[in-house]
């Protein structure tokens, strides 16, 4: 037997009631798919941001709070920690390397970050995608999305804490709190990172601090960039980042800094609290998403019913022309899971656009991207839509078969 | 060319159709039964043409149903030669009907969203996945027997002289050897009634085929052999007008 040509003149009937079914479970899929992609995404793209950062060192304080400044790059003032620590961190044997983070300058709404040549490089991981990265006071290194280009003399500006500046644009605002006479030359451009530094302008801390009129925490003229730091004053650092040597040595570090006027912390250890957190709206949002698309599946059942009901006679001519009750439900049946089907293939691609947009924005905001793929969960959550409606569709379709044909002749 | 052929047919030749003691109740608004249908004897020849006379309500479109095999009666048997209609399951009764009747309704019922061929063919996905050469050259000789000429006009377009056409044109497309209409002609104005009326009996004839139809159509009942009374005391057969 060949339904086919009764599912199209079906299809072709219901054209309106079909977009609306199609419409209803593609929106059930689109919310679903869009909730679990964009939760994953954000896991997953504040997890590669953190990294680099095995251990932050800060002053006491709120361990969140220099998670979203240091990693972030969420513009706050924060307390500092004493300078000299970097010498005593570079000195520990526990310790493969260690570099300050030193913000709270802005020039065209992108964040001046002062650190080291290696944290620049995030440990030998990264090279520049064009030029090289600052060797000297006064050089500095783009972040993929800055919009200076080399060669560009770059002003640094003291962000004022609730001015939310346009990224590449140098506002009234930032214009008058500048650095008078000091200025950075654009040396090199590093590659994407999909992390808020991508919009970040890294320079020697040297420099911050020069321009900052603390000095260069260096004793004399023209000594190499970086630790050791042997000036009379070694200014200090919102943040300090740790790369340990080993796992024993990350906990022991981390135990020792833990006390004596500092904090030190693992990064993950705020963002699973934080995931945590966002599991729990994210869990709250899926079964709220859930409950809709059982809302939806149970409208939409309703509808076929009713469809059902009004095209009895139709069914009935065919029976009565001699069609098995095999021919009828298939008939029926396809052409509703094709609906449903049709559905979840629009929801998808639906979610996928939200999710998309969503991390647009998202990304406009934070600098942090976040990358769609569809999980093990969502596609369970389509599949289970499939095979719900699938089965609720067989329903109506036996009810189609099973009525007599002379009640559906009389309509 | 003939509409069908003995050859043609899936179901075997034309049998004589005994329908044997029927009874039909049915129950009214107030639950009290009420018998709708009471033929105790009544035996049509094989490729006889006969009418179904009767007030509405009287019976003609339940005993057509019951010689389709739609529903059983609450007494008595149909039988199709030595094949006893009302004691087969569904399912063999669905596969006989499919291969003996050929059912004409006043209302047509085709499908709108189908064009000519493809409600002539209907019958065809039925059965099978793919029509054969054969089969469209059946449905193209049996529009063209009907004066269809545009296969691919949607049936939604098409006027309702040119409905029942389709409709009969389906009703034969395999071959029946039993035909079964139900007031042809009652919805068609004069001059289409006419016409609908004049090729319904003639593609009977020359198929070979049992007609049997109910109708209040005079000029069609004329046209039949014999005509049976229902509904004004016991089911009785006369000679056509």
């Amino acid at each position: 037997m060949n339904p086919l040509p009764m599912i199209i003149a079906d299809l072709r009937a219901l054209r309106w009631t079909a977009a609306a079914i199609v419409a209803l479970v593609a929106l059930a899929v689109a919310i679903g798919v869009a909730i679990g992609a964009q939760e994953r995404a954000l896991r997953q793209a504040s997890a590669r941001a953190a990294d680099d950062f095995d251990l932050l060192i800060g002053a006491p304080g709120s361990q969140t709070q220099l998670v979203m400044s240091a990693i972030y790059l969420q513009p706050e003032a924060l307390p500092l920690v004493d300078g000299r620590l970097l010498n005593e961190l570079v000195r520990d044997p526990r310790v493969a390397a260690v570099a300050p983070l030193a913000f709270g300058d802005i020039a065209r709404g992108h964040p001046v970050i002062g650190t080291t040549l290696a944290f620049a490089g995030r440990w030998g991981r990264v090279q520049p995608s064009e030029g090289r990265l600052f060797s000297r006071e006064g050089e500095a290194v783009l972040g993929a999305d800055v919009t200076y280009g080399l060669g560009d003399k770059i002003e640094p500006s003291h962000a004022i804490a609730g001015h939310w500046p346009r990224r590449g644009v140098a506002d009234a605002e930032e214009a008058s709190h500048r650095h008078e006479g000091h200025a950075y030359v654009a040396v090199g451009r590093l590659p994407r990172l999909g992390s808020p530094f991508d919009r970040a302008i890294l320079v020697p801390v040297e420099s911050v601090w020069e321009v900052h009129g603390l000095g260069n925490g260096h004793a004399g003229e023209g000594a190499a960039l970086g630790p050791p730091f042997d000036g009379q004053r070694i200014p200090g650092v919102p943040a300090l980042v740790v790369k340990p040597k080993a796992v024993a040595d990350a906990y022991a570090l981390r135990a020792r800094y833990r006390q004596g006027g500092t904090m030190a912390f693992f990064p993950a250890e705020v963002l699973v609290g934080l995931y945590r957190t966002l599991g729990d709206v994210g869990q709250v949002l899926s079964v709220a998403s859930v409950l809709n698309a059982v809302l939806i599946l149970a409208a939409i059942f309703l509808l076929l019913v009713a469809v059902t009901g009004l095209r009895r006679r139709r069914y009935a001519v065919l029976r009565a022309l001699g069609a098995p009750p095999a021919y009828v439900l298939l008939v029926v049946w396809i052409g509703m899971a094709g609906l449903v089907a049709a559905g979840c293939l629009v929801g998808l691609g639906l979610g996928a656009a939200a999710t998309l947009a969503v991390s647009g924005l998202f990304e406009a905001q934070t600098g942090l991207r976040l990358s769609f793929a569809l999980g093990s969960a969502e596609l369970a959550q389509v599949g289970l839509i499939l095979l719900l409606g699938s089965l609720a569709a067989l329903i109506p379709a036996a009810l189609s078969y099973r009525g007599s044909i002379t009640a559906g002749l009389r309509g | 060319m003939p509409a069908s052929t003995v050859s043609e047919r899936q179901g075997g030749g034309v049998r004589p159709l005994h329908f044997s003691g029927i009874q039909v109740d049915h129950r009214d608004g107030d639950g009290r039964l009420f018998r709708v249908l009471d033929v105790s004897d009544f035996v049509v020849p094989p490729g006889a043409l006969i009418g179904l006379r009767g007030p509405s309500g009287s019976g003609k479109t339940s005993l057509l149903h019951l010689a389709a095999g739609f529903f059983l009666p609450d007494a008595g048997s149909i039988s199709w030669g030595d094949l006893v209609v009302s004691t087969m399951p569904g399912a063999a009764r669905d596969r006989w009907r499919r291969d003996t009747v050929g059912f004409v309704f006043q209302d047509f019922h085709l499908v709108p969203e189908l064009d000519v061929l493809a409600n002539i063919t209907l019958p065809a996905s039925f059965s099978g996945w793919r029509q054969t050469s054969e089969q469209e050259a059946r449905a193209t000789t049996l529009a063209g027997r009907m004066g269809l000429t545009d296969l691919r006009r949607r049936a939604a377009v098409l006027s309702r002289g040119e409905q029942q056409r389709v409709a009969i044109a389906r009703a034969l497309f395999n071959a029946p050897a039993l035909i079964l209409a139900d007031e042809p002609t009652a919805s068609l104005d004069p001059v289409h009634a006419a016409e609908v009326g004049s090729l319904l009996v003639e593609v009977a004839k020359e198929s070979g085929a049992t007609l049997l139809c109910a109708s209040h159509d005079p000029v069609l009942l004329a046209r039949m052999q014999q005509v049976g009374m229902i509904g004004d005391g016991p089911f009785q057969l006369k000679a056509a007008a």
